[in-house]
């Protein structure tokens, strides 16, 4: 395995990780009828973003200090042309994403569930790019 | 993939030359060697006048087009 899928693993597992405990969370306490307004949302997701930084600092730095020689070593054409194509499907499923919010924004939808539903279509995005950089980087190219 | 490649030969002929060897003189990743050796992934201009170098051999007798 390379040193680029290995971080685009880390990339995924982080997201997952992070992400996936910021939405149950959110999701338990609006199923649960709690307050669901910024005091909640705000510091919650505060959270998961410092939680985010520091598992992606943390991890890419152990990688980095078990692979010092390809840590260094610039990016070539595969890996290049792997992070674009990934970076081309990424951007598709955010769009989707955006038409889908506004059109939930012109229907009346709180402005609330749209940033957290906006929010929650940056990670699906990121997702799908770490996801499409390992199966690029599993087939080859 | 319709470009097929003389690498793995290559390497057996140029005293069974690593796939680290070859990566570290075209100056891209061993996966990389890999996935062209595979007919995986078809090199830039550039990288394949690079591996026909570090052969050196013209790049026809490293690539060539599959018809078809």
């Amino acid at each position: 395995m390379s040193y680029r899928e290995k971080r685009a693993w880390i990339a995924l597992l982080s997201y997952c990780a992070v992400f996936g405990g910021y939405f149950f969370f959110l999701w338990q306490a609006w199923s649960l009828d709690e307050a669901f307004g910024r005091e909640l949302v705000i510091p919650l997701l505060a959270g998961a973003v410092v939680a985010l930084v520091i598992a992606a600092v943390v991890l890419n730095v152990a990688l980095a200090l078990f692979n010092p020689k390809e840590a260094t070593a610039p990016t070539d054409e595969r890996e290049t042309m792997i992070d674009l194509k990934a970076e081309r499907i990424a951007s598709y499923t955010l769009s989707t994403g955006v038409v889908c919010l506004v059109g939930a924004l012109l229907m009346g939808v709180n402005g609330m569930a749209v940033a957290v539903f906006l929010l929650a279509g940056l990670v699906i995005s990121e997702l799908v790019k770490s996801a499409a950089q390992i199966a690029y980087f599993r087939r080859g190219a | 993939m319709a470009i097929e490649n003389e690498i793995r030969r290559l390497r057996f002929e140029n005293g069974e030359m690593t796939q680290q060897a070859l990566a570290e003189s075209v100056g891209v990743t061993r996966q990389t060697i890999i996935a062209i050796e595979q007919n995986k992934y078809a090199p830039s201009l550039e990288a394949a006048f690079k591996i026909a170098n570090a052969f050196g051999v013209p790049l026809e007798s490293v690539f060539r087009w599959r018809n078809g």
